[in-house]
């Protein structure tokens, strides 16, 4: 069955932001919109390939992030060609994103894989919806919200230039919120409101940055640490879980991927409950671990690489 | 004489976030309760929120009220006096 990536309106509160973290100016995105509707893309693509090049030369860290990532998943040590490769898919994917946010309309198919979300995009319900920042991930918030008109709640930092976060907020028709995870109190508040309402909750799951609790799974050669933060919320919140990740294909097309449902057992212990949550999450990497090695430049993880184990990152805990 | 809420609620994050080697006593009242000595983070906080809420009744209504109730213990249990049902209080 395929599914189309659409659009229509939000309301977000607008807070001030924590500092910026991404790289690019808060105009940014209105400036590369503009491009996107006067040049032809025949001009704009080698603009946005300059571009990359130039943020490239200045963003010496993300380069170096860049490159221990690539060291993993390429068959050879990276050149500074995959390093722009790398950059440049990410900054493909931000395109993508801000177009569709302004209406543009890209076809999405599902993996066998992405059954249960299929089927969660069918009927909705009060899950927990967990992605990494994959290629055309981002963009299943749009694809929720927007076209499906399934009501979602996403967990989102606000950062300096979030303008991408703000548009999708207009145009969802309220199907899209947000949690702002910039403030511990305001999270707790955003997270219990958004539980009551027995709407969807969607959160990234591969940066530690702003996880406390930690585990280590198998993924790229080592047993590197991972946040459990999606599977404490299951427990705490008693909802069920599908992890997903969507790729773009050939043709502006995007497909997803995804798990099976790691459902409540009633009467299950933490320990117990831990075990299957470990199981699921190794079953969701190993399968994006696949996806990267024949995808290598797609996972935006221009930050440091989680850990690997005895790196002194990671805190065991139950989820 | 402890007041006894006091004393319940720090049982309870004892209990609830299973924090086995704190002696619910040894919490400060005026220490913050995410991010320092206990270790509590928001997902633990969320928990503790969740618990409070069966036992007491009480909704947190806003972010500025969670900012409030989750400053300290002494937040917490003067949130609790303000907002949960008299009858589910325990006798002072």
């Amino acid at each position: 069955m395929a599914a189309r990536i659409g659009v229509d309106v939000t309301t977000p509160e607008t807070r001030v932001a924590d500092g910026p973290r991404n790289p690019g100016p808060d105009w940014g995105y209105g400036f590369l919109l503009g491009c996107d509707r006067l040049l032809p893309e025949g001009l704009f693509r080698p603009l946005r390939a300059a571009g990359t090049w130039v943020a490239l030369a200045f963003m010496h860290a993300q380069r170096r992030h860049s490159r221990e990532y690539l060291a993993l998943v390429l068959p050879e040590a990276p050149t500074l060609r995959d390093v722009f490769r790398h950059f440049f898919a990410c900054e493909e994917a931000l395109m993508a994103k801000l177009r569709v946010a302004n209406g543009l309309d890209i076809p999405c198919e599902f993996d066998p894989s992405a059954a249960a979300f299929e089927a969660w995009l069918a009927g909705g319900g009060p899950f927990l919806l967990g992605t990494f920042h994959i290629g055309a991930s981002d963009m299943l918030g749009f694809q929720i919200g927007c076209h499906e008109k399934r009501r979602v709640y996403l967990v989102r930092r606000r950062v300096g230039n979030s303008g991408d976060t703000e548009r999708l907020s207009r145009i969802s028709g309220g199907c899209v919120r947000f949690i702002w995870g910039n403030e511990a109190s305001e999270l707790v508040f955003g997270l219990k409101a958004a539980a009551d309402t027995g709407d969807a909750i969607a959160l990234q799951c591969d940066r530690i940055e702003n996880a406390r609790q930690m585990e280590d799974f198998e993924f790229l050669g080592a047993r590197r640490s991972f946040p459990t933060t999606i599977y404490r919320l299951a427990r705490v919140l008693g909802r069920p879980v599908i992890l997903t990740v969507g790729v773009p294909l050939p043709g502006g097309r995007s497909r997803l991927y995804g798990t099976p449902l790691f459902g409540l057992v009633a009467g299950e212990g933490r320990d117990a409950m831990r075990a299957r949550a470990r199981e699921h999450f190794q079953g969701f990497l190993r399968m994006v671990e696949g996806l990267l090695r024949e995808r290598p430049y797609l996972w935006f993880n221009f930050i440091p690489l989680n850990p690997a184990a005895g790196a002194g990152a990671g805190v065991a805990t139950d989820p | 004489m402890p007041d006894p809420l006091n004393a319940r609620i720090k049982t309870m994050i004892v209990q609830t976030l299973r924090l086995e080697d704190i002696d619910p006593a040894s919490i400060k009242d005026d220490e913050p309760l995410i991010g320092t000595g206990l270790s509590i983070d928001s997902i633990d906080a969320l928990e503790l929120v969740v618990a409070l809420e069966k036992e007491y009744g009480i909704k947190i209504k806003s972010s500025e009220e969670s900012m409030v109730a989750l400053s300290s213990v002494s937040g917490l249990v003067a949130f609790i006096r303000q907002k949960a049902d008299p009858s589910r209080l325990p006798p002072a």
